[in-house]
């Protein structure tokens, strides 16, 4: 051990000794790794988050709380040897959207890609909960990587959502506020940040603020506006990734999980899954709020992701056309955070998304929404607009993000194991980011796996993409009603959405099998009905296309617990 | 039963390129109906038999509306003075209308409706068929209604498989004659959840209970006491589910008693382990066609703003069954079906706009959860059935209806007005006093 590092290690110890009693540190290679139990879990946080600032390359927080024991990792139901034996060149561990589009980038070249990930379908964690919002880059200090690869990212959008035929608009995004004092503080602010990351950007005072949005309330008296922000739906553009990666080689393996690895000197050799053992050449770790235990599988154990989780709500889309761009209003301290603080964006699909917030707590797939939450989004983001309320909620949901202590993504080689690449620590803007992300992760890949890399000549940047029928003129609709009927028969009433659509997501690269899958795809049952009428006719499309037992997200959530006239009678 | 089809698409515009862009137009009617059920088959039979020539849209692949799923009884005794089930009121509905021989198509589903400079309407639609536009003088929309979703009851927790609305389940077990739930919890004494409660039971499974957050039971009373009390299936009111637990599938729900602002009590949560939540929370009338129109809506019914004879204040655009306020029998919607049939027949002889002078109901919103229709024309003189429900659970009540002249048009006692269930006010001869008045009153 080095004499600077036991300084920094002994300083260190003496200050977690006095504020947060009970925790001790120690070096875990370049990392620092904290141990102790303490009674709150936000008090775990910050204390992980104060041993950031000590200099060392990353922490490691073990600290426990009390009486709590984390749930283990959920994890499918099947088990069988379906990859048995496979030997793929990369195996991308995560189907987020970081995972897709790095399995896509990497079916550029003449390599066996094989992405697994442990639910029903792509898109099932934070990349389909979340605001959909290709940031701008302003957010993020110049010089991080989460300003970097947000604002590479961002760019590339226009044609990857082209290629993809994903629907995308830059309809731009305001930061408000509410006080003079802060818009001119936050005016060198914003143009040191536009400058050193070329990000164009301007001022509105209040008059020119009502001009772009006429119904926006005295809560703001100026903006800043960013028109380069967009806005997209994620988990359509996560299922068109794993669709266009399928169409250009890339076998996909859902309901799969990575339970462990095996390394010699230093290299990944094997990899257990619930399907059976597989043998890659290289290993990415796309595997979100769980690429600190996959790295820890390989034995790259250097960072710790603290859960943090944001709460949101979709307005109907009667208050969609009450503004026009992205908005929230922001304090001086939330400029500078970690944390955007959220606000309202008029989705792609029409509808309005409020929030999200950001908490930390212990749990990485807990999904469940909170009335106290709820409330505070609400109160917080209504009132910056005319015309929206309470009675417009037409769904919440919940995403938890996976920050490192460091918040700063982790898109490198791993130090220690010679085949693992990872992409770990993508919490907001993740999203934004994910295509320069997954440039990055390629060559990083191609560069682990050595030797002479052809590229792919067949590689098609462009999905076929079935036909969306809101999105047609109408003699296209005609034309395609003439051709394929099912096109013509609406199933889902809300969203005007035909049996013909459906049918297509069912056969589609990435079949769905299962209601939500069907409703990532093409939205049956994200209208105002949420499912009621049309959940009945999408059950019976999938089974005529094979689909046996109708669940709503994989096994385990099955819709039926029988047929009529079988003994159903429970044991109790 | 489509008729003949006038191919648009082979015309040929001015500078001779063809003219593609264009929905299919069929032929003209006097009067489109758009809706199958109860509401829309009266209506149809009703103008018909008027003498408008008639069109009816529906976009479900058979006529009968909801009807269709609600295989148990209590169905007509006021219209055929008999019991039946949905299915076979239902049918009696679609017997009288195929005999019509009115034009119906099925499977087609209005996308969008416009209103023309000549002051007829542009109705299209899509179906296997293609994409088609249809004229007329007339709308009556017959679109019924849907069920508030657990969203818009703000219940929290998890997204497990296992939520369902008590018509999804209706429509689960009844049409698809597959089982939702072994044990499951009813949110909301709706009576289709009263009636699911029942089906279920029936079906083998068990109801935990029916959880209502109100102090008194949202369903009719014979269904409290047929489908809940003769099954043995607890009735639980001012307690709500709060929370929902399952990652999977539902595993249990926390109930929790409420205050009278309905704030839940703290100290009385339980949990109830349980497969599946069912929801009976309430129905609200479909308008999004009306909206389309720019339609004004009633708050207080969450339909349409109607005058006697049904017209919405868009000009020759009637409403009638569900979509126009959420009956509590059928037999009315069908009453209301025939309202609005004959009402339109007779815009088509005398287009007319919505009545300037037409006053508008007046009653104490503190008595009343809401009356219609909300408009009468002074100079309207055929019958008019008043529908009303009372805000609250009262005994002894006198309902006066007033229109101004020296005699009440309507005044009778209730021995008990209950919100639960709808009061219908026939009125046979409409006489006003010299200044037009409109109005009901408890006492
Ligand atoms: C509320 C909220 C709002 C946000 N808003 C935005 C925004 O507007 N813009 C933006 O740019 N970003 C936003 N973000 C961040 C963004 O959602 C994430 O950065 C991004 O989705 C991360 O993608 P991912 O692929 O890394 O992770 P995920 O989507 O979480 O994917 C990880 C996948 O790995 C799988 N997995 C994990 N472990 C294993 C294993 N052992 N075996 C097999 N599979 C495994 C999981 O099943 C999961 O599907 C938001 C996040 C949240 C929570
Ligand atoms: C899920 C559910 C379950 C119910 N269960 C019961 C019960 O058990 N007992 C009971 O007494 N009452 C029940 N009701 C109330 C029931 O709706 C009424 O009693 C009655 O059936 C209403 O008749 P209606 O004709 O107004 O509407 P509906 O019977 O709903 O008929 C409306 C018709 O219009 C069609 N339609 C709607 N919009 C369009 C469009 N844009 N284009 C073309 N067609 C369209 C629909 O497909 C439907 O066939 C239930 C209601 C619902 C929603």
């Amino acid at each position: 051990m080095g004499g600077i590092a036991t300084k920094k290690l002994s300083s260190l110890q003496n200050i977690l000794t006095r504020k947060y009693p009970g925790v001790e540190c120690s070096e875990f290679g370049d990392s620092i790794r904290l141990e102790g139990t303490l009674d709150d879990w936000e008090t775990i946080v910050r204390c992980g988050k104060f041993a950031a600032k000590g200099g060392f390359r990353a922490v490691i927080n073990d600290v426990k709380l009390k009486d709590f024991t984390a749930p283990p990792m959920r994890t499918p139901a099947v088990k069988d040897s379906a990859l048995h034996g496979l030997t793929p060149d990369v195996l991308v561990i995560g189907g987020g959207v970081i995972g897709c589009s790095i399995a896509r980038e990497l079916s550029r070249w003449q390599l066996k890609v094989l992405l697994v990930d442990k639910e029903d379908d792509v898109a099932m964690h934070a990349s389909s909960r979340n605001d959909g919002m290709i940031h701008p880059g302003i957010a993020s200090h110049p010089g991080t990587l989460r300003g970097e690869y947000n604002v590479r990212g961002n760019a590339m959008y226009t044609q990857i959502c082209k290629d993809l035929s994903v629907p995308f608009e830059r309809w731009g995004n305001l930061i408000l506020y509410r006080e003079h004092r802060f818009g001119a503080a936050a005016r060198f602010l914003f143009a040191y940040r536009e400058k050193a990351l070329g990000v164009p950007g301007k001022h509105l005072n209040r008059r020119q603020l009502e001009a772009v949005e006429p119904n926006i309330t005295k809560e703001a008296v100026g903006a800043f506006e960013f028109p380069s922000s967009g806005i997209l739906s994620p988990y359509k553009l996560t299922v068109a990734l794993a669709e266009n990666a399928v169409e250009n080689g890339v076998q996909i393996s859902l309901n799969t999980v990575v339970t462990g690895m095996d390394t010699e000197h230093g290299a990944i050799t094997a990899v257990h899954t619930n399907r059976g053992t597989v043998r890659p050449r290289a290993v990415v770790n796309a595997a979100g709020c769980f690429c600190d235990s996959v790295a820890d599988m390989a034995g790259d154990r250097f960072f710790s992701i603290h859960p943090r989780k944001g709460e949101c709500c979709i307005l109907d889309k009667d208050a969609g056309p009450l503004s026009q761009r992205s908005m929230g209003l922001i304090g001086l301290a939330a400029a500078f955070s970690a944390s955007k603080g959220g606000g309202i964006m008029r989705t792609i699909d029409g509808n309005v998304l409020v929030g999200p917030d950001a908490y930390e707590q212990p749990l990485r797939e807990d999904f469940s929404t909170h009335k106290d939450h709820m409330d505070m989004v609400m109160d917080k983001h209504l009132p910056l607009i005319n015309g929206f309320n309470r009675g417009q909620v037409v769904a919440y949901f919940a995403g938890v993000r996976a920050p490192t202590y460091e918040e700063e993504f982790i898109i490198e080689g791993s130090a220690r194991v010679q085949n693992l690449v990872h992409a770990a620590g993508i919490q907001s803007p993740g999203l934004a980011s994910a295509p320069a992300i997954a440039e990055e992760i390629a060559k990083l890949t191609l560069g682990r796996l050595g030797g002479k890399i052809l590229p792919n000549e067949r590689f098609n940047p462009v999905r076929n993409a079935s036909p969306v029928m809101s999105k047609l003129s109408l003699s296209q609709k005609q034309e395609l009603i003439t051709k394929n009927p099912e096109y013509g028969v609406v199933v889902c009433r809300c969203e005007g959405i035909s049996k013909g659509e459906i049918r297509a997501a069912a056969r589609s690269p990435l079949p769905a099998t299962g209601l939500d899958a069907v409703k990532r795809r093409v939205r049956p049952g994200m209208g105002r009905c949420q499912g009621g009428f049309c959940s009945p006719l999408v059950a019976e499309i999938l089974q005529e296309e094979g689909v046996e037992t109708i669940t709503k997200k994989g096994a385990g959530s099955e819709l039926f617990v029988g047929n009529l006239g079988q003994e159903v009678r429970s044991d109790d | 039963m489509t008729d003949k089809q006038i191919d648009f698409t082979q015309s040929v515009s001015a500078d001779g390129a063809v003219k593609l862009n264009s929905f299919t137009a069929e032929k003209s009617y006097d009067i489109l109906v758009l809706g199958g059920g109860p509401a829309g088959l009266a209506a149809a039979v009703s103008a018909h038999e008027s003498g408008a020539a008639v069109l009816l849209i529906e976009r479900e692949r058979k006529l009968g509306g909801i009807l269709k799923q609600c295989v148990h009884d209590g169905f007509g005794l006021l219209r055929f003075k008999e019991r039946l089930t949905g299915p076979e009121y239902a049918q009696r509905e679609i017997e009288r209308f195929i005999a019509t021989e009115i034009p119906y198509v099925l499977e087609s589903f209005v996308v969008d409706i416009s209103h023309n400079a000549d002051g007829n309407y542009t109705v299209c639609t899509q179906s296997a068929a293609g994409m088609k536009s249809y004229s007329c003088k007339a709308i009556i929309l017959a679109c019924g209604c849907r069920e508030r979703t657990s969203r818009q009851v703000f219940i929290h927790g998890q997204r497990p498989a296992g939520i369902f609305s008590a018509g999804t389940a209706q429509y689960f077990v009844n049409i698809q004659g597959t089982m939702p739930t072994k044990r499951c919890v009813i949110l909301g004494s709706g009576d289709i959840g009263l009636i699911m409660a029942r089906r279920l039971t029936l079906e083998g499974a068990s109801v935990a209970g029916v959880y209502e957050i109100k102090d008194m039971p949202a369903g009719l009373s014979r269904n409290i006491s047929q489908c809940l009390n003769d099954f043995g299936v607890p009735l639980h009111l001012s307690t709500t589910v709060t929370e929902v637990f399952g990652t999977e599938r539902v595993e249990a729900v926390a109930v929790e008693k409420v205050d009278e602002r309905m704030n839940p009590i703290p100290g009385t949560r339980e949990v109830i382990e349980c497969d599946a939540l069912i929801l009976s929370v309430g129905l609200l009338p479909e308008i999004e066609l009306a909206n389309v129109l720019k339609i004004p809506i009633d708050p207080a019914t969450k339909g349409p703003l109607v005058d006697q004879s049904l017209m919405t204040q868009a000009a020759g655009v009637f409403a009638c069954g569900n979509v126009l306020h959420v009956n509590d029998l059928a037999d009315w919607v069908s009453v209301s079906g025939e309202t609005a049939g004959h009402g339109a027949a007779a815009y088509c002889r005398t287009p007319r706009a919505f009545s300037q002078s037409a006053v508008r109901l007046e009653y104490s919103k503190g008595d009343f959860l809401y009356a219609l229709p909300q408009y009468l024309d002074p100079a309207a003189s055929e019958p008019l059935t008043l529908f009303f429900r009372s805000r609250a659970d009262v005994k002894g009540k006198t309902i006066t209806l007033s229109l101004g002249g020296e005699k009440a048009a309507f005044s009778k006692k209730y021995r008990r007005l209950i919100p639960s269930e709808m009061e219908a006010v026939p009125v046979k001869a409409l006489s006003f006093g010299d200044r037009a008045q409109y109005s009901i009153e408890m006492r």
